[in-house]
């Protein structure tokens, strides 16, 4: 009898300790594009996964501005602490809704948001907006820098590559 | 599952119950929107038999229309929205400068600090325009302004990154539609049909453009939503990695030249009192103990800056 309650007891303070443990550990989301999950507390460390953007994360440790962190499929890192927030993006962080395109259906536009990018090059303006400028009598040469406004994208490698020379954020010295 | 015809005959319901368990039924396969709410309805009664249950279809649709103008608008719509303000924005203040190292380099900063937004996902553009009048602004969908005499009062990159930070700001909290979501244009807007952009729907987006350049150039966004701009906007620069502060800085430069500066159209009239901004980010600042060991960026954007 004594046995089993021994038993039981152990049972029962490794269940409490294991919630305690649950319990306490600080929660994190990755709230920025182009998160990286770094071997080490470095921008230079290997990119041991790439984190999309809402990705939840369970903090470990922290160490001046990384934070050592794992993910629910148990890889674990260090994160820049600027990308991340305690509280989980909102919905409305990734483009588009569900209510479908209000402008759209006015003129048959219908290009959508994960196409805007690649049509931008092909479309030119919206075709609300050209309808506007028609209508407003827009100067040609407002349309003309607007147009070339949306053509000149930024990516990502260019980014990190300013952000380095810069020695900015992550890659401070 | 009973077929319509059993259902209208269950015994001891009332019409208004029964219409009431139709519409439950029927909700609770499609409860998304109060727009999937109201097509719900239709299916529960299909021939619009029932006024009360019509009743609900016109509230719920107003509903839905409701949750599209509070600034849940999709992102095309949005972003065209954004773009014929942005045609505005040059007629009214100037064409680009005509550099486009300068243009990439206000790009790169912008983006840095864009993708650490509470909209990290959408694309972002920047231009400096050339205008004398210190104003920065930005269209909804992410097309953002800077005027050349802005960005030729400051020392250095963090103080860029504060104030495009802000603006992004206001772009990741939908400020500017929030401003407008009243407008007539957004009534009924999400079960628009076949109407053309030449008729009524066509006037309203027209008032809407225009309540919105408002908005943007003279009157002025909400003065909470510029504060919350502001903070928004330093946590943002602090997140990249830049100091804070240099939004701050861009105030207090802007502090020193508002007694000589033109206001039309400028930070000075669009946005609250510099002082009552300044008061609140230096509290703010209090949150980032180690602001100071973060980038500032002198000697790049002298470089750029030196250019134009």
């Amino acid at each position: 009898m004594n046995r089993l309650l021994f038993v039981l007891t152990g049972i029962f303070s490794l269940f409490f300790f294991a919630s305690a443990g649950m319990a306490g550990a600080e929660k994190l989301w990755v709230s920025s594009a182009d998160a990286k999950l770094k071997a080490d507390k470095t921008a230079s460390a290997d990119t041991i996964a790439e984190l999309p953007l809402g990705t939840p994360l369970t903090l470990l440790s922290s160490d001046s501005k990384w934070y050592q962190v794992s993910t629910a499929s148990g890889k674990k890192g260090w994160i820049y602490r600027g990308k991340v927030s305690n509280k989980p993006p909102a919905k409305s962080a990734t483009a588009g809704t569900s209510l479908g395109s209000a402008l759209g259906q006015l003129t048959g536009s219908g290009i959508k948001a994960n196409q805007s990018d690649t049509s931008r090059s092909i479309r030119g303006l919206s075709p609300e907006a050209e309808v506007y400028a028609a209508e407003n009598g827009t100067p040609e040469e407002c349309r003309k820098a607007l147009d070339s406004v949306l053509k000149s994208r930024t990516d990502r490698n260019e980014t990190e590559t300013f952000l380095k020379q810069g020695n900015i954020g992550e890659y401070a010295k | 599952m009973k077929s319509e015809k059993e259902a209208d005959n269950i015994p001891g319901f009332s019409k208004e119950r029964r219409d009431f368990l139709r519409l439950a039924g029927a909700a609770g396969l499609l409860m998304i929107t109060p727009g999937c709410l109201a097509e719900a309805v239709k299916m529960a009664d299909p021939q619009g038999q029932s006024k009360d249950l019509q009743k609900a279809v016109k509230i719920l649709e107003g509903a839905g229309a409701m949750a599209a103008s509070a600034g849940e608008l999709d992102y095309q719509s949005e972003f065209a929205i954004g773009e014929t303000l942005a045609l505005e924005g040059f007629r009214r203040y100037g064409l680009p400068v005509k550099d486009s190292g300068v243009q990439k380099y206000v790009s790169l900063v912008g983006n840095a600090v864009a993708r650490n937004s509470a909209r990290p996902n959408i694309p972002f553009y920047f231009v400096v325009v050339n205008s004398p009048i210190y104003n920065a602004f930005s269209c909804p969908g992410g097309i953002i302004f800077v005027s050349s005499a802005l960005v030729r009062a400051m020392e250095d990159e963090s103080q860029l990154a504060g104030v495009l930070a802000h603006e992004a700001a206001h772009v990741g909290h939908r400020h500017a539609l929030q401003s407008v979501k009243r407008a007539k244009f957004f009534e009924g807007v999400a079960k628009i049909g076949d109407a053309a952009m030449k008729g009524e729907k066509g006037k309203k987006f027209k008032e809407m453009i225009g309540t919105l350049q408002n908005v943007l150039f003279d009157r002025g966004l909400d003065q909470n939503m510029e504060y919350e701009a502001d903070m928004s906007g330093m946590e943002i620069a602090y997140r990249t990695g830049y100091d804070p502060e240099g939004l701050i800085k861009v105030l207090e430069i802007l502090n020193e030249k508002e007694a000589t500066a033109r206001k039309e159209g400028s930070w000075f009239s669009t946005h609250p009192p510099l002082s009552a901004r300044i008061a609140r980010c230096r509290e703010r600042m209090k949150k980032y103990p180690d602001a100071g060991s973060l980038a500032s960026v002198r000697e790049r954007f002298a470089f750029y800056r030196n250019r134009f």
